[in-house]
């Protein structure tokens, strides 16, 4: 199956045909762009003069001196734009035409209420029965937690991720991106798509609602059986941590040289690949001639590591320490790929575009957005389709750009 | 009910945690997802705790339960060159074939794409790693708390005058699975309206570097680059992490808007907070920890939301589980193993409303279905099945 690109002819995407409209001030947009990587046509229904979204800070100055946030061009490359008003019976018609002819709707709390949502909800499926109507709240739908309160920090909290974050002299820490909604976007476009192959293979339509609160949950791990089996509620750390279900304290974060790496050489658990990475280091600290008795005197990832005492866990520390401390970063991983050693520089954003791995594999595409003058790349590729690849990137739209045509389409494909 | 995925059947070969993430996506829903390991080569996380009574063994894992409930399990000696006897008639079964192991393994024991591809032109075949199946790293093992160190979100979380803290669990493998998911469904639909298989690759970090797509633009246009901050976050009145009465208590309170501000004066109902909002933020943050400090923190909790401001307790993960939300939700699903007894395995975090998700069973116990599916979903005889164990292949 392909398509026309210019003069090429390209694959067709995964997703070709299907139509999502997408209600977002955040998580939406997060969803609709994973399904318009993923080759959907997205409509961005947006207020007149653009949503909100837009302008969330930090933002770009353009060269007309305009503003345009970061958030908000990260995940809306490659929709359609139109601008319509909800508050109007037109406005309210124009909708219900839409989704006459949409698959999928994305929309998250930020942009709708709870009653704003179950209004349109009831246009758009009486108008197309066939319709996945997908909502991404705090906590789900459920009375009466629907309509609480939250952001991205305190889905973080009630998520359980907030308490096991950062240094125990210190409040517990959040990540510092919006990773609560962006997981609830991705979410999102995944069990949309479950909802609508049902639809495909002839099941009905229907609401899919995403609690964020439930994908924070899911970022543990472990946490919750931790608790259940042993009692034991994990403490958050710094560079220094209880790791997995540990009772005792391992270092993870290195210095070195010029920067940081993560490793945990000893005491994970984990089976053979942490005896094979640690023998690899001990076989370079030995070429370079750090020996100490410390470093053989337990097993230190096999089955009785749950047994040796802190003090030895922390003077094995000491004594990579001063290993580690005395090589570079690329030093480091260099050797950690020839030989197996399970360390990662711990990347900061300059690192993670320069990266040369992500280089070599095409995982960035441009984008020349020439009516905003901006020439700027993508972390594009998250996954290779062997028989459909994602959608080549296009600029995100400019509010309500596609109303002509997408009213004029819309009255063709549902005559 | 009809689940979405009824009628679909899975092979699984992924282990660890991104790969049968998405795997139990499926099995939740209706799939009947056969999951392969042996005693040669079983599910790592099998070795890792926390063990029912605190004693390891090859089926007391809880953390490896929660990632496989409603899956059958078949044990199978993949390195064994005769193991196709078995492999090929599973994978003219399957609809799906996921994997997680390094790049290039797959095909060392001879059923890499192009092979599974011959048996069954259909299939769709998810190939699930940290780095991706080629580039320098590709061959380098590793697990997701280095995918989260690589990708950007490591550097990002903790103080800006210590080193980075690190964010709990190993990151990657929790972000991959939702991306993966909706990768192989949108497979499935395109399989469904042209027959079409393929053939999905998969990279934890590439995935996980979605969520710092916005600091990626904003270091090539501005030149700035984002830093971890602690819980500073400057669009917003307010907003951190204060004490409350007990021990490791916490909450977080977010301020975006002055009415809230109004209501949470109102709340804490502290002279002094308004006086070091004028000051600075740091006199800010100072002052509402101390208006914290001795509030029980559910009480306060409820007492914001109730006048629209947001707030949340930090939660252990016995909170989690005492959850009236997450209760209310139907989040944990009790299911009985076995060997580990009842446990409250996690359900997903969407909600169907025509085909509700359902975990059908615990995980399996390794091997626990092994002669099932060889008779009953592959016909091999009882025979058959008795000379396959005797080799030592079902191991």
């Amino acid at each position: 199956m392909t398509a026309q690109i210019g003069d090429k002819p390209v694959p067709a995407c995964a997703l070709a045909g299907v139509r999502v409209l997408e209600l977002s001030y955040f998580a939406a947009a997060v969803a609709g762009r994973t399904l318009s990587s993923l080759g959907a046509e997205v409509i961005k229904i947006e207020p007149p003069g653009g949503e909100l979204a837009r302008l969330r800070s930090p933002c770009a100055r353009l060269e007309d001196g305009s503003q345009l946030s970061y958030d908000w061009l990260a995940f809306n490359v490659g929709k359609r734009s139109v601008c319509i008003d909800l508050d109007t019976e037109q406005g309210l018609a124009a909708f219900s035409r839409l989704t006459a002819s949409a698959d999928i709707v994305v929309s998250d709390f930020q942009r709708l209420s709870i009653e704003e949502s179950n209004r349109l909800a009831a246009i758009a499926r009486s108008a197309n029965p066939k319709m996945i109507w997908t909502e991404i709240l705090p906590f789900g739908r459920g009375e009466p937690y629907q309509s609480y309160p939250a952001t991205d920090t305190i889905l973080q909290a009630l998520g359980g991720h907030l308490f096991l974050n950062g240094d125990i002299d210190r409040p517990p820490v959040r990540i510092g991106v919006p990773v609560a909604l962006v997981q609830g976007g991705v979410e999102a476009a995944s069990a949309a798509l479950m909802a609508y192959y049902h639809v495909v293979r002839g099941g009905p339509g229907q609401r899919v609602d995403i609690s964020i609160q439930e994908c924070i949950v899911w970022t543990l791990l472990n946490t919750t059986m931790a608790w259940q089996i042993l009692g034991l509620t994990e403490m958050r750390g710094g560079a220094v941590r209880k790791e997995r279900a540990n009772r005792f304290y391992t270092r993870l974060v290195w210095h070195c040289l010029d920067g940081y790496v993560f490793f945990g050489p000893v005491g994970g658990g984990g089976g053979a690949a942490r005896e094979k990475s640690y023998a690899a280091l001990l076989k370079w600290m030995r070429e370079d001639g750090f020996e100490d008795e410390i470093l053989t005197r337990h097993e230190w990832n096999g089955d009785k590591q749950f047994d040796i005492p802190q003090e030895d866990y922390d003077a094995v520390t000491a004594v990579i320490s001063r290993f580690i401390s005395s090589k570079s970063t690329e030093r480091l991983m260099t050797r950690a790929v020839a030989e197996r050693i399970l360390l990662a520089p711990i990347s900061a954003i300059r690192d993670v575009f320069e990266n040369e791995h992500f280089c070599k594999r095409g995982f960035y595409e441009l984008i020349d957005d020439q009516t905003r003058g901006l020439t700027l790349a993508y972390p594009a590729r998250w996954a290779n389709l062997s028989a459909t690849p994602l959608s080549p990137l296009l600029p995100s739209p400019s509010p309500g750009q596609d109303n002509d045509l997408l009213l004029e389409r819309v009255e063709t494909r549902t005559a | 009910m009809a689940g979405v995925f009824d009628g679909l059947k899975v092979v699984d070969f992924t282990w660890a945690a991104a790969g049968p993430i998405i795997t139990k996506q499926l099995a939740d829903n209706g799939a009947t997802v056969i999951k392969v390991e042996s005693r040669r080569h079983p599910d790592s996380i099998r070795l890792g705790g926390p063990f029912i009574a605190d004693k390891p063994g090859i089926n007391r894992s809880g953390f490896f339960a929660d990632f496989n409930s409603s899956k059958l399990g078949i044990a199978l000696d993949l390195a064994r060159k005769d193991a196709i006897q078995i492999v090929e008639p599973l994978v003219r079964w399957a609809d799906i074939v996921a994997e997680s192991f390094r790049p290039g393994i797959m095909q060392q024991w001879g059923i890499g794409y192009e092979t599974l591809r011959e048996i069954n032109p259909r299939v769709v075949m998810l190939s699930s790693s940290l780095y991706g199946a080629d580039g320098p790293w590709a061959r380098h093992p590793g697990y997701g708390a280095q995918g989260a160190a690589l990708s950007g979100l490591h550097a990002l979380t903790g103080w800006p005058d210590r080193p980075p803290a690190i964010p709990k669990g190993a990151y990657s493998d929790s972000v991959s699975p939702r991306f993966g998911a909706a990768a192989l469904v949108a497979a499935l639909i395109h399989r469904e309206k042209t027959g079409e298989g393929q053939h999905i690759e998969l990279s934890q970090i590439e995935t996980t570097a979605q969520l710092v797509a916005p600091q990626l633009l904003q270091l090539q246009h501005d030149g700035v680059e984002a830093q971890r901050a602690g819980n500073r976050k400057t669009d917003s009145i307010l907003h951190g992490v204060y004490p409350c009465s007990g021990n490791e208590r916490w909450i977080a309170i977010e301020i975006e808007t002055e009415p809230q501000w109004r209501s949470l004066l109102d709340v804490l109902n502290d002279s002094n907070l308004s006086e070091a909002r004028r000051q600075s933020i740091d006199a800010l943050d100072t002052a509402v920890a101390i208006a914290t400090r001795r509030r029980d923190a559910f009480a306060l909790m409820s007492e914001l939301r109730t006048v629209g401001v947001p707030a949340g307790v930090a939660f252990t993960g016995s909170d989690l589980l005492e959850d009236p939300v997450l209760r209310a939700r139907g989040h944990f699903w009790p299911l009985e193993h076995s060997e580990m007894g009842t446990l409250a395995y996690n359900g997903p975090a969407y909600r169907f409303e025509a085909t509700p998700s359902r975990l059908t069973r615990p995980a399996p116990l390794l091997g626990e279905h092994t002669d099932e599916v060889l008779k009953d979903v592959l016909g091999f005889s009882d025979d058959e099945i008795a000379r396959f164990h005797a080799s030592g292949l079902l191991q």
